[in-house]
């Protein structure tokens, strides 16, 4: 890596001799930083944190949400209009590719159609809602729904359009007929967006290599990075010196705490937040005994130290990584109700609670797992079986790779009694985070390892979806919240709160300034927003 | 008479290196630390399940002589409690693997032939496979537990004393004394366990313990890379793993456990070594 990082100041020191001598003289400014491997760069199959830093780098959305807020905003799209169940999007007619051809509204179409078509990354959001999606002229766009679905709008902030031209002459043999691999070799290895950002290089388990994109249709300041410079899983010690020696700029919120405060103690570091888009769950297997039974579950709940948990997060003083968890969702969403009240550690409701129960705690060995890479997991799971051990279950920890954890979490049989999760909103509706953690249609992945499915919670979400109004929509989620709390699907253990340690080289707004924060993961890392010092 | 004349004489030998003597007396104290673990220790209880995020992370200090791991707990008490895995892991992976390889190695030295051809062929494969991958393979199919763990170990460590006995019997098993002991009609088992195993003893001995450091190593490794002991039982490998992410800034996490290995290996080489020469050379 070190020789790659030589070789790759080498090209840049080359780059920046050819423009010293070619006139104005202006230095490349290059912001590097990290997240955990792998990067997908296809916007159709982005799905992790880092997927989604590259996604709203490379490409553009229709809409996208207001900072600090959830209100959505026009992008591509100038405007829409709603009518029963049909959205008409007229777009942007100044919007251009890279390959220089002119955003239009036959590209949106085909970004759409080739996104549900793969089924990968965030297609859910999509496929089975959307009945035609037609381009009258090139301006416009009309989607027609097979039915009312109140979150989507947010969902668009999911939808990359792509240069339907560039990916066309560059199919390769595949699966899709006359499609043939929908454009997925090339759009692997390079991007083909209107994005105020290009790929220089990739390589998804190692580095990605971006540089500013000049005609990006809202022009991107002069104070933004040049060139950007997404290294993939360093070890956490590497990490730690990369920062301290100014050779890394933004660490990921996955270092340890003890880390974080460590390099934001040395001169020139700080830490920056993203608050209000995610939480933290101990999602109990309500499918498999004890925890399918109500008592059992909430006699767990009543082992987690929510107290304790939280003094753990807190990095420094005024800085902590968790904070109180009312129910499923962040508060400041909508539907999320802070009249929920915060977990209690109470180990004597939990043997009361664990009377009810039909089962008796020796009966059982209650594996708790944790995902390899993130101690902080494991530091929370010994806590669990100390306080467990108390209550007199019999208790083994696990550790599973990331990989392995979503493989298990594909049978409720072989998902793990307690796993934990860490859930950072996709779009800013909240049905992006309870259906796909909660409803059965989509049981079976890492978000889902309650394993809820349960009818009514089912309905409720669905009564969400298809209900307009946002009041009542708010309503049914504060409904929902109350009721996943009362059957005690999960222990919501805090909100999580994003902690990046930032050098003074670069200044974030979305990270570093209140009020600032998008409400769906990546986005607060658009390199255009941020400002080289 | 001839016997203690032997022994005191070995003696001699093994106590005119100070290493040697220096080897085992660390070797005792070792043993005897992990042995009374639950005296010996400060916070005994921190071996098992026990959290305190109060004192977490906590460099050295008089109450915590090795600083305080991530949940809080003592170091140093963890560290000692961490000898008994190692030292077990020593004298179980050996126990098996010892046994095995030194009657395999035995039968195919003395019948020779196809069976000792078969034999050594086996051999020859185990020890081709890295003995890193083939632990982990072996950890790869069956669960990752302690039990599968020395299991996996034992796997990888009988071929090599296989391969000693059998160039070993080989040598002797022409000498005069097996050959008379055949001639007066002595079965093959008193021959291969009454003849010549005795006089492979000095050499076993000598790998047995130069090896114990070796297993505890690998021992290490293994559970450097996650596949050892289940949390919250005290292992070394893994307090070096967990604590390597956190260098520089909580040095005593892995350092502490990291040199308690060193030691316990330098114990049991000096020792090894020790022995060697106190059977002579020829080795």
């Amino acid at each position: 890596m070190t020789i790659l990082g030589r070789s790759i100041q080498a090209t840049a020191s080359a780059v920046l001799l050819a423009s010293l001598a070619a006139a104005p003289a202006v230095a490349q400014t290059v912001l590097t930083l990290d997240e955990h491997a792998i990067g997908e760069i296809d916007p159709a199959k982005a799905t992790d944190y880092a997927d989604s830093i590259l996604f709203y780098n490379l490409y553009d959305t229709l809409v996208i949400p207001e900072a600090g807020g959830t209100e959505i905003l026009p992008h591509l799209a100038e405007s829409w209009s709603i009518d029963g169940t049909t959205y008409t999007f007229t777009l942007r007619d100044d919007v251009r590719f890279l390959s220089g051809e002119v955003m239009e509204a036959e590209d949106v179409v085909f970004s759409l159609e080739r996104m549900i078509a793969l089924g990968q990354g965030f297609s859910s959001l999509f496929g089975g809602v959307i009945e035609s999606v037609e381009a009258p002229d090139p301006q416009t766009v009309a989607i027609t729904l097979s039915g009312p679905y109140a979150p989507f709008l947010g969902s668009l902030v999911r939808l990359a359009v792509v240069d339907k031209d560039t990916v066309m002459a560059n199919l390769e043999d595949g699966d899709y007929g006359e499609m043939g691999d929908y454009g997925q070799a090339f759009l692997s290895t390079t991007s083909a967006g209107t994005g105020a950002y290009s790929i220089d290089s990739h390589d998804p388990q190692n580095l990605t290599v971006m540089a500013k994109n000049d005609e990006y249709f809202l022009g991107v300041p002069e104070a933004a990075p040049d060139i950007v410079r997404l290294q993939y899983s360093i070890e956490p010690a590497t990490l730690r010196a990369l920062i301290t020696r100014g050779e890394l700029d933004i660490g990921d919120q996955w270092m340890a705490p003890e880390i974080k405060a460590a390099v934001a103690a040395t001169d020139g570091v700080g830490l920056g937040t993203e608050a209000g888009i995610s939480s933290f769950y101990l999602k109990l297997n309500n499918q498999r005994a004890p925890l399918d039974d109500v008592h059992c579950r909430r006699a767990f709940a009543h082992a987690f130290d929510y107290e304790s948990i939280l003094e753990l997060t807190q990095i420094t003083d005024d800085i902590a990584f968790g904070r109180p968890a009312h129910g499923p969702l962040p508060l400041g969403l909508l539907g999320a109700d802070e009249g929920i009240p915060t977990g209690r550690f109470d180990l004597d409701a939990a043997r009361a609670e664990l009377d009810l129960c039909q089962y008796d705690a020796g009966d059982f060995q209650i594996q708790l797992n944790w995902v390899a890479g993130n101690p902080i997991q494991e530091r929370i799971q010994l806590m669990m079986q100390l306080n467990l051990g108390q209550l007199g279950f019999d208790t083994t920890i696990t550790t599973t790779p990331w990989a392995m954890f979503t493989e298990l979490a594909s049978s409720a049989e072989r998902t793990p009694h307690v796993s934990p999760v860490n859930f950072i909103l996709t779009t800013p509706d909240p049905d992006s985070m309870l259906y796909t953690m909660y409803h059965s249609d989509a049981a079976g992945t890492w978000a889902s390892v309650d394993w809820v499915m349960s009818d009514e919670v089912d309905r409720m979400i669905e009564a969400g979806r298809t209900e307009t109004d946002p009041e009542a929509r708010a309503q049914i989620y504060r409904e929902l919240g109350q009721k996943l709390v009362e059957d005690q699907v999960s222990i919501f253990a805090y909100e999580l709160v994003g902690v990046f340690p930032i050098r003074d080289v670069v200044h974030v707004p979305a990270l570093q300034e209140a009020g600032q924060t998008y409400s769906v993961q990546g986005m607060n890392f658009m390199f255009r927003e941020m400002q080289m010092q | 008479m001839m016997a203690r004349r032997f022994q005191s004489r070995a003696w001699y030998r093994f106590s005119a290196e100070p290493m040697a003597v220096l080897g085992l007396v660390l070797l005792a104290a070792i043993t005897l630390a992990a042995i009374l673990a639950p005296f010996v220790t400060p916070f005994p209880e921190h071996a098992s399940s026990f959290v305190d995020f109060r004192n977490m992370s906590q460099p050295p200090s008089a109450s915590h002589w090795f600083g305080t791991d991530l949940v809080g707990r003592d170091v140093l008490t963890r560290v000692v409690y961490g000898y008994r895995i190692s030292l077990t892991v020593g004298i179980v992976v050996l126990g098996l693997a010892v046994p095995l390889g030194v009657t395999l190695g035995m039968i195919a030295g003395y019948a020779g032939g196809r069976l000792g051809a078969v034999i050594m062929r086996i051999t020859d494969v185990f020890l081709a496979i890295p003995a890193l991958v083939l632990a982990m393979a072996v950890l790869g199919v069956l669960d990752r537990t302690l039990i599968n763990g020395l299991i996996a170990l034992a796997v990888l460590w009988w071929p090599w004393y296989t391969r000693m006995v059998y160039n070993q019997t080989r040598a002797i098993r022409n000498e005069g004394y097996v050959v008379a002991a055949q001639v007066v009609g002595a079965s093959h088992s008193w021959v291969l366990f009454g003849e010549i195993l005795p006089n492979l003893v000095p050499s076993i001995l000598t790998k047995f313990t130069l090896d114990l450091g070796f297993v505890i190593l690998v021992a290490s490794a293994l559970s450097f890379l996650g596949l050892g002991v289940e949390p919250p039982t005290p292992d070394l490998g893994s307090m070096v793993a967990e604590g390597a992410g956190y260098l520089p800034d909580m040095w005593w996490m892995p350092v502490f456990p990291g040199l308690a290995i060193l030691l316990v290996v330098l114990a049991f080489n000096l020792v090894g070594d020790g022995l060697r020469s106190m059977f002579g050379d020829g080795m």
